[in-house]
């Protein structure tokens, strides 16, 4: 089983940790986020540190300091990604263009709204809406 | 002169859409920018919806050449919230199918990389070896794609003695044909002029970029999740993690054909030590404990990690799945830049991107 260890920090640690890790030669295996059971943004930047996995946390914030200068595009695409689908602002970070989602879901079904809105309702804001 | 060269998202060189712009002066590429996403499924979001079982299913469609991988290490997020320790048999079995994923994936990879190349007749030859293999998964799983070999606490089909014993004869029939690929891969005149020095990843930029895989152990990372953090009994076996400094397309073809020798190795080993204990807990739904998960593995193609968060219900509170191209796919502008149109395909296939994975 791989080790997993999780450490809530503020958002104010989130680049020295990065730049902590990136000195130690550590990489980034990702960046990731959900709505937690209090509905809250719960964003994580999981590093290997072998063969554990240490995962940061920082909870309740959707504006966050982007790590994308030291990790470059490894952390650049996750915090993109993010963008799109939990509206996430990562400070600094260009969001100008698209990553995955069409810019036409991005404008008629709103950014941010894939991962935050249940299946159901996203489902019937399309019929509505006349998308599918 | 200047111009944009778009290439994609669907074209010939390419079997899967990604778009890319090319700026180039005359014959040469200045700089490159790669458009993904003309793929995406939503799978994350719908895996909302789904528990555990169903879960298996839907991340094996993620991909049609790594399905197994992400079975597994879905799984391995599920186990490791619930505590479930996995019987070494389903262990090994599950290790054997993801080197039989391996190997296949790095058949395919090596056949299109030199149909790409214009060698036609390598490109057949490496395919018809692979059949070979495509017809061990089929034998050991019941299917060609999506094997469904896995479950929460185990695999879910045993490996008969007879199927043992036709596995590792499968083992030694597939040496002489490997010898001969890598004799031709290695010192082909063709294969050597069309990839040695194309699309250099130099070391410390594929460290920069957090490129991984063979993609990155073609540009001296030595970096393997089965070695670094050992998973599935993979400490169990001996194998080598070839490395090659050189960092262009020949070394991508170099890594991938010297990994297909040691996937050989771990597949013999497993089979003449296959455990004799259960080979899962029972094929049971399960509610996924409150908790959250990151768990890694080394695909074909390199780490892929999945997070998994439960809420003590059957159903996943949330499942984010971060595959190899995700990390290898932004190094390509930067490996374009300085060589020639004509090699721009070669060099977006040499990281054996998966775009299905990537868009999820």
């Amino acid at each position: 089983m791989q080790e997993y260890k999780k450490t809530v920090i503020t958002k104010d640690q989130v680049v020295p940790i990065a730049e902590r890790m990136r000195k130690e030669g550590r990489a980034l295996v990702m960046i990731h986020a959900f709505i937690n059971n209090e509905g809250q943004m719960d964003v994580s930047w999981d590093y290997a540190v072998d063969p554990a996995v240490e995962s940061y946390h920082v909870i309740g914030e959707t504006v966050l300091p982007s790590i994308s200068g030291i990790y470059d595009t490894a952390a650049e695409w996750p915090e993109r990604e993010l963008n799109e689908l939990f509206a996430i602002e990562f400070e600094g970070l260009d969001v100008s263009r698209r990553l995955f989602l069409p810019e036409d879901m991005l404008e008629t079904q709103g950014k941010g709204q894939i991962m935050v809105m249940p299946l159901s309702e996203l489902r019937q804001k399309n019929i509505e809406e006349g998308t599918k | 002169m200047s111009y944009i060269v778009p290439i994609g998202p669907y074209h010939p060189a390419l079997e899967e859409p990604v778009h890319a712009k090319l700026y180039t002066e005359g014959e040469v590429i200045k700089d490159a920018e790669v458009f993904v996403g003309y793929n995406h499924r939503g799978i994350e979001k719908l895996a909302t919806e789904r528990n555990a079982i169903q879960t298996l299913v839907l991340v094996e469609r993620v991909c049609g050449i790594c399905s197994h991988s992400h079975a597994m290490t879905y799984a391995m997020c599920v186990e490791t919230i619930n505590g479930i320790d996995v019987p070494k048999r389903g262990q090994y079995i599950r290790v054997i199918t993801a080197e039989l994923e391996r190997l296949h994936s790095h058949f395919l990879w090596l056949g299109i990389a030199c149909h790409i190349i214009g060698h036609d007749s390598m490109f057949m030859h490496i395919w018809d070896e692979r059949e070979l293999v495509m017809d061990l998964l089929e034998k050991m799983t019941g299917n060609r794609v999506n094997y469904a070999m896995v479950t929460i606490g185990g695999a879910r089909r045993d490996i008969s003695d007879d199927l043992r014993r036709e596995l590792l004869a499968a083992c030694d029939k597939l040496k002489a044909p490997l010898d001969r690929i890598v004799e031709i891969a290695l010192n082909d005149k063709t294969i050597a002029m069309r990839t040695k020095g194309v699309g250099l990843l130099p070391r410390e930029d594929a460290i920069r970029m957090g490129a991984v895989g063979p993609h990155a152990r073609a540009s001296g990372v030595r970096i393997d999740v089965r070695k670094d953090a050992p998973y599935s009994s993979y400490e169990d076996f001996d194998f080598d993690v070839p490395v090659v400094d050189s960092g262009d397309v020949f070394a991508r073809v170099v890594v991938r054909a010297l990994e297909c020798y040691e996937s050989i190795k771990i597949i013999r080993q497993a089979l003449e030590n296959l455990p004799d204990t259960p080979i899962n807990l029972g094929n049971k739904l399960i509610k996924i404990q409150p908790g959250q998960a990151v768990c890694r593995h080394e695909a074909p193609r390199g780490q892929l990690s999945h997070m998994v968060v439960g809420d003590g219900s059957f159903n996943n509170h949330r499942v984010s799945i971060h595959v190899p191209s995700y990390k290898n796919t932004p190094t390509v502008p930067f490996m374009l830049r300085n060589n020639t149109v004509a090699d721009a395909g070669l060099i977006i296939a040499s990281i054996d991107p998966c775009f299905s994975c990537l868009d999820r």
